[in-house]
């Protein structure tokens, strides 16, 4: 592919400390209080209220620093290796920020950018190519957005988001002579101890659902909550409705299309007719919808900002919740395990839970985390082992 | 009304056959009393309703009836009969190992009265009997499966004694299959879901063989494919099967259904001998197009979800929410698959993709 081509001479005019410089420039620009680059993606995503995608992204990209991005590529890359000259990025769901890191760390690797967007978020992959040349124009011809398949054969490695089957499909089509990375569907829980203050709690819980809109697999699919003393989950779950009634105010849902209304309106009526479970939701409107569930069962996870609370006797039963979603199980977000936090920690990795964070901080990952247990950037290149004479 | 009287009138109201003009106040004057009756005797009906803050003594009009989505049947027995009662139950395949909703019946006369009138005048035609190969087990094989029943019933009152079904209990030998279908020497209904189809059409394909099925033969395909077969568009199956089985379009039906439904709709092709992609709607039902969250009908012309009345579902609720995207058409509807929007615009995990299995292993 002529494109390919044009990407890896681009890359070949760049060294490290402009790549780092750019991005961090760049993400400066996406995080200042009147980023025009923000206010447009607000205005132009169509998926999430604007309000929704000012703060997610403002939030997220905080920590994007020009220190940061330079310490994990010396973290990651300190030793001699190969970095793909182009790197295919295919990238799946409607989450900016998601679609950001994914662009911002082949690039950070070294590699040149061949980006095919989301169907559901064409514009973000747009707008920071866009931006990243008018910080370096330079540094923005390492990056392009596309749509043909072909750069799936063409490029040096691949990094591929989407479904399971999605990712099966194209790790096949790669094969094992080029570097691929795939990161498939997964989901999250928010996990909250017996030593939560259930108001606080409530509203960072509410943060995590709302930012964008349960939508993500950092979104908590539960909340399972250590219900000693008796009646905390049911306290939590009122609380919660009255943050996401708050939180309505200032980070309005965006719309959902039949589909997924459909989806709602069957959590929805699920939920009501479900033995045991108790059902607040927003007064005629399907903003929110907060599902008090028996103890015990395990409903079906949460989405358009319906969270089910689940409450366990204990910290073991909760392990016992998290342990059959395996692979699949992303991060946890925790509040209120006081000393316990430890023994959470070993149950969240024995189920397969790559991240543990702070419940509020659920959509905030930092840029160098080990996104599904994987490396930010070693799983991109190919090592050489230099052994001494 | 009691629910004999309502179930008399929709045995007339069937018996006037499909074709009969909608009678808008005769609907009315059995679906509201049915709403009554399905409130008083359904406990899980009059919790969705209180749980969405509608009131079913407010209703005045059919439009009014509150829809039960049809996922809800994973969770609630909607019966508005003693479970002793139960002569039969339907149940949902599944789309993945997920709960599967259940429809019981303590009576199949309405059942079987709405089947027998729409395949007849759909997919039978004229003729009192025809040979039948079905793709898809017998009821006997297969006694939760809507799909199953019908066929089996459609064999039982218009098949032929040598009709046939192509697929058993263990599944199917499609050697065997497609020695049937190319010894066939008269028309044939060939019935069967379209997973099976594809199936079969896979079948010949890897034997690099085409059918040429007898003149008139009909066929009829539904239920969708489930991840049981590589997925087509209702557009592809039925240009492959005309390519590989020598069916023509003008004789290929596809029919929609669900197993919490009474009542099928069809498209008029094998009717009206024109390619129809419009499912029609029997007088004994009603559909509408909507918002399902406020189950208000969208623009006509619009996609939505498609809402269903059948006054044939006496027994458990008439007025269902499907799954599935639809849009009006003249004299009927058009269906558009199952609505599958967490998948499509996020990155979670959508309930139906993973939680099945888990689901399943927890309970």
């Amino acid at each position: 592919m002529r494109e390919l081509v044009e990407l890896a001479a681009a890359r070949e005019a760049l060294d490290p400390s402009r790549v780092i410089r750019a991005l961090a420039e760049t993400f400066a620009r996406w995080r200042a209080p009147q980023s025009h680059e923000r206010a447009r993606l607000a205005r132009e995503h169509g998926v999430y209220s604007a309000p929704v995608v000012e703060r997610g992204v403002r939030l997220a990209l905080a920590g994007w620093t020009e220190e940061s991005l330079r310490a994990l590529r010396e973290r990651e890359l300190s030793e001699p290796c190969w970095v793909p000259p182009v790197t295919a990025v295919w990238l799946a769901g409607s989450i900016p920020t998601a679609a950001l890191s994914a662009l911002a760390l082949p690039l950070l690797a070294g590699s040149a950018v061949y980006a095919k967007p989301a169907s559901a978020d064409p514009v973000s992959p747009r707008l920071f190519a866009q931006s990243l040349s008018e910080t370096d124009p330079a540094v923005g011809a390492a990056l392009l957005a596309g749509t043909d398949a072909k750069a799936l054969d063409d490029a040096d490695a691949v990094v591929a988001h989407g479904s399971d089957s999605t990712i099966a499909t194209l790790r096949a089509r790669v094969g094992a002579a080029r570097p691929f990375v795939g990161y498939g569907h997964k989901l999250s829980v928010a996990a909250l101890g017996p030593a939560i203050e259930p108001l606080v709690a409530a509203r960072r819980l509410a943060l995590d659902v709302g930012l964008w809109d349960g939508r993500g697999c950092l979104s908590p699919a539960w909340a399972l909550v250590v219900d000693s003393p008796r009646g905390r989950a049911a306290e939590l779950a009122r609380s919660l409705a009255s943050a996401f009634e708050e939180l309505e105010d200032e980070l309005p849902r965006g719309s959902l299309d039949p589909a997924e209304a459909s989806d709602l309106v069957e959590l929805r009526a699920r939920a009501a007719v479900r033995e045991g479970t108790r059902l607040e939701m927003a007064a005629g409107a399907s903003t929110w919808t907060v599902a008090l569930e028996a103890s015990e069962v395990r409903p079906p996870p949460g989405t358009f900002r319906f969270l089910s609370i689940v409450p366990v006797p204990d910290v073991e039963s909760l392990g016992a919740f998290l342990a059959p979603l395996g692979p699949h199980l992303s991060c946890v977000g925790h509040a209120g395990f006081g000393a316990e936090r430890g023994r959470l920690a070993e149950l969240c990795a024995a189920a397969g839970a790559s991240r543990l964070c702070p419940l509020g901080r659920m959509q905030l990952p930092p840029l160098d985390w080990n996104h599904d247990g994987q490396p930010p950037l070693r799983g991109l290149v190919r090592w050489l082992d230099v052994e001494s004479d | 009304m009691t629910r004999a009287e309502i179930e008399r009138e929709v045995l007339g109201l069937i018996a006037g056959g499909v074709s009969a003009p909608p009678d808008d106040r005769r609907f009315e004057t059995l679906a509201l009393p049915l709403l009554r009756l399905q409130v008083e005797q359904g406990a899980a009906y009059r919790k969705l309703c209180a749980a969405f803050g509608r009131d079913p003594r407010a209703v005045r009009s059919w439009r009014e009836i509150p829809a039960v989505p049809t996922g809800a049947f994973k969770e609630a027995r909607f019966a508005i009969f003693p479970p002793e009662a139960t002569v039969r139950t339907f149940r949902s395949s599944g789309t993945t190992a997920d709960l599967r909703g259940a429809l019981e019946l303590d009576d199949l006369s309405l059942y079987d009265a709405s089947l027998e009138e729409t395949f007849r005048t759909f997919v039978v035609g004229d003729a009192p009997r025809r040979r039948f190969l079905v793709l898809a087990p017998s009821s006997a094989d297969a006694p939760d499966s809507s799909l199953s029943y019908m066929f089996s019933r459609a064999v039982e009152r218009m098949g032929t004694g040598d009709s046939e079904f192509l697929v058993g209990a263990r599944g199917w030998d499609p050697e065997r299959a497609i020695e049937t279908l190319a010894a066939a020497r008269e028309s044939v209904v060939l019935a069967g879901t379209a997973f099976a189809f594809v199936h079969l059409l896979d079948q010949l394909e890897a034997r690099g063989e085409k059918l040429a099925l007898p003149e008139g033969t009909r066929v009829m395909e539904t239920g969708g494919f489930k991840g049981r077969s590589r997925e087509l568009t209702r557009d592809e199956l039925h240009a492959q099967i005309a390519e590989k089985l020598g069916v023509p379009r003008t004789r290929i039906v596809n029919q929609y259904g669900m197993c919490e439904l009474a009542s099928q709709f069809y498209e008029s092709t094998l009717r009206d001998g024109v390619p129809s992609d419009v499912k029609q709607i029997p007088p004994w039902v009603r559909v509408r197009i909507v918002n399902p969250v406020t189950q208000a009908d969208v623009p006509h012309g619009e996609r939505g979800i498609i809402l269903v009345h059948d006054l044939a579902n006496v027994g458990s609720v008439a007025a269902l929410l499907t799954a599935d995207v639809g849009q009006l058409a003249d004299g009927g509807f058009r269906v558009f698959g199952r609505a599958r929007g967490a998948e499509a615009r996020g990155c979670s995990l959508a309930a139906d993709a993973l939680l099945g299995a888990v689901t399943r292993g927890a309970r």
